[in-house]
């Protein structure tokens, strides 16, 4: 019985719609959701890829064995010393169990952000596109293409765009007016004289601090874009670490306990520093590969939750797929049991 | 060829349809007398622009699929061609549609003798999200209000939950950047003549469907879901019969128009270097059928330093692979994330191909695909 669904892409923060196609029960495809008020129907490779983490799943395994042994760990542990890794990959109803779990329990709480923050008043999408000058940092058009495709569209409607990209040739170089490829700090000292109150600056990797002083100081609309679906929704219940602050929580972690995330890709660390790493995961990724306990966990697509976008807009998803396994919320249930 | 004008005998089915629910009677009787597995049709699903195709095994539920959906431009050649090769299915097809199934038919990725086409006439399709906008701006509704939609006499009409309708002139929409998608705009096939029926409101009276028959396994539906007491016909007057004829004129007319509108080259499209090389075009295209084994995933093309690609060496391949059979449904500017108008060069190569051999994809009696078929092995 073919059936096509609903879902949103989890690929990164723009929150695009996606379809998902079923035959017989099981998940085979994508399919373009052409309703979608932020992508029409149209989806990244990301995003149509995003189902490879549900066909790639980790096979079911005797999930209170592996609980038990984690309780055990904890339970030994000083809570001082364990630290909850929570990221933009958690829902907004995971993210808050997982912040009561590791509260309630004295554990530390690493959260990544790309190394960005939380703004309260962010530009929307149609503000990207009514903008008389858009400023882009990174290769937005390349790596987040559906608010790449607005900035195309602040271009058709007249708007100026400038752009910092690392690569001397890039795909969101091809359609700014002015680009910069030295430094962020450069490109901004650069464009200030041209910022005003019709401007929108969105940028999706900014590592220096004082840059991200700098652009909050920019008097016009900003746009950070996360690499990850729920990572705005996660910065309304946490605050986020920067780099060194995770290296300096990690430095000092003896047990780690990894919820969704694949936090040995993001950071140069040395984890074999840390004595015990716990993954809840749903595919394998870099972390789970030096995890001492894998737990399975529901992907996406086989659970009910809410994402927060990039324009701070809540997403609502219904599981496409029904599973037995264990999601976040359960396992904590569990752990707390 | 044979004309009919058809009417649903069930009265739910009556009311739910668009010109007398002929089209959904045709289907239940299909599957009440199992002579299909299943039927694929658009239904809509959160809302009136939100057609999903939608799988239906129990005739019950063909009520939810009846009405007509000119904001759901979706294509189902490639979902027949995945998911139901080797079972009985009947499908409601545009004319975009059934040309693809016609190509994946001749490339034996669809069994003739597995599948029913009920086609259904079509003067163009709208995007949701810009048929929204466009309601918004243009009509003194709010898209939320509106419960079902339609084109016809030249204007695309609201029908809002009161009761009323509002129409605006799609040539004037269509003036504004609004209106039907641009592959609709220069379509020029209306009527889906290889669909075994070909249905629409088109020179019908009211609450009639007005079919085209155009085989004999056409034929033996119309009979057996007359016998089975689900459907009544009569035989159309000369002057709907002209009347029809005059619309599908006057549809092809205004296609010509914008199909004789000079395109620019290649070279002078900036929207190509926005190519991201993400295959978007490639992977929801119906006639592109080899999946991993296409050609631009061998290492030889695969080449990320080079983003976008020239466009030659990855559309160049793709046109040469494909571009003489296609069907210009617009799935591929649909879904570009970059909004490039990859159908424009498709179409238009397909209609270089016409102008040299008179082949016209899913639409020529070709029993094999272009570049197969001994008379144009010269070219």
């Amino acid at each position: 019985m073919l059936e096509i669904k609903h879902t949103l892409c989890p690929s990164c923060s723009v929150g695009c719609g996606i379809n998902v196609v079923l035959n017989e029960g099981e998940v085979v495809g994508t399919f373009p959701y052409k309703r979608h008020p932020v992508n029409a129907g149209k989806n990244c490779l990301n995003g149509r890829n995003s189902i490879d983490c549900y066909l790639n799943k980790f096979e079911n395994v005797d999930e209170d064995a592996l609980i038990g042994d984690i309780k055990k760990e904890l339970q030994s542990a000083d809570s001082s010393n364990v630290t909850v890794i929570c990221s933009g990959n958690n829902t907004i109803e995971e993210t808050e169990v997982i912040k009561e779990f590791a509260e309630s329990n004295g554990f530390n709480i690493g959260f990544y952000a790309d190394n960005l923050k939380n703004y309260d008043e962010v530009a929307s999408y149609d503000d990207v596109e009514n903008a008389q000058k858009v400023f882009v940092i990174g290769d937005l058009l390349y790596e987040n293409p559906l608010i790449g495709r607005r900035v195309v569209h602040a271009k058709q409607n007249g708007a100026k765009i400038f752009a910092f990209v690392k690569a001397e040739s890039s795909v969101t170089s091809n359609i700014a007016d002015e680009c910069f490829n030295a430094s962020v700090g450069e490109f901004l000292d650069a464009c200030k004289g041209e910022v005003d109150e019709n401007s929108v600056v969105i940028f999706n990797q900014v590592d220096d601090a004082d840059d991200l002083a700098k652009i909050e100081a920019l008097n016009c609309k900003i746009l950070p874009v996360f690499s990850k679906s729920n990572t705005k929704g996660a910065l309304n219940i946490l605050d986020a670490k920067s780099k060194d602050e995770m290296f300096e929580l990690l430095d000092n972690t003896k047990v780690l306990l990894v919820f969704n995330d694949d936090i040995v890709d993001e950071l140069e660390f040395d984890f074999s520093k840390i004595s015990k790493i716990i993954s809840f995961a749903p595919c394998a990724n870099k972390t789970t590969e030096i995890s001492d306990i894998v737990v399975p966990i529901k992907t996406w697509l086989e659970k009910d939750g809410s994402f927060v976008n990039a324009m701070g807009e809540t997403q609502t998803f219904n599981a496409a797929i029904e599973s037995d396994v264990l999601s976040e919320i359960e396992v904590i249930e569990k752990l707390n049991g | 060829m044979s004309y009919v004008l058809a009417k649903s005998q069930n009265d739910d089915i009556h009311k739910a349809g668009e010109c007398g629910g002929a089209v959904t009677s045709i289907l239940k009787y299909l599957l009440d007398e199992g002579i299909v597995d299943g039927v694929l049709a658009i239904s809509p699903c959160d809302d009136v622009y939100d057609g999903v195709p939608t799988f239906v095994t129990d005739s019950e539920d063909l009520i939810k699929t009846a009405g007509s959906y000119h904001c759901a431009p979706t294509m189902i050649g490639d979902l027949v061609q995945k998911y139901f090769f080797d079972k009985k299915v009947a499908v409601t097809a545009k004319p975009c549609d059934m040309r693809a199934i016609e190509e994946l038919i001749t490339r034996h990725k669809i069994k003739r003798d597995n599948i029913y086409v009920i086609g259904l006439n079509c003067g163009g399709t709208v995007s949701p999200v810009s048929g929204r906008k466009m309601i918004d701006l243009f009509y003194e509704a709010d898209p939320d209000d509106v419960i079902s939609e339609e084109i016809d006499k030249g204007q695309f009409i609201i029908e809002l939950a009161d009761g009323s309708e509002e129409a605006v002139k799609i040539h004037d929409l269509e003036n504004e950047g609004y209106g039907r998608r641009t592959n609709c705009q220069r379509c020029d096939v209306k009527i889906p003549r290889k669909a075994n029926l070909a249905c629409g409101n088109w020179g019908a009276e009211d609450g009639w469907t007005f079919i085209e028959i155009n085989d004999e396994k056409g034929q033996e539906l119309i009979d057996g879901a007359k016998k089975a007491g689900i459907l009544e016909t009569k035989t159309p007057a000369q002057g709907a019969i002209d009347g029809r004829a005059k619309v599908e004129g006057i549809m092809i007319k205004m296609a010509n128009k914008v199909q004789n509108a000079v395109y620019p080259t290649v070279s002078e499209m900036d929207e190509w270097s926005r190519c991201i090389s993400c295959y978007a075009c490639r992977d929801v295209c119906p006639i592109c059928w080899c999946f991993e084994n296409c050609e631009l995933n061998k290492p030889y093309f695969k080449d990320e330093t080079n983003i976008p690609p020239t466009p030659i060496a990855f559309q160049g391949v793709r046109l040469s692979h494909m571009s003489f059979s296609c069907v210009d449904c617009g799935q591929c500017d649909d879904v570009c994330p970059m909004d490039i108008p990859v159908s424009l060069i498709f179409d238009k190569l397909q209609k270089k191909y016409f102008n040299r051999t008179g082949y016209v994809a899913g639409v020529s009696d070709d029993i094999k695909p272009p570049l197969y078929s001994p008379e144009k092995t010269e070219l």
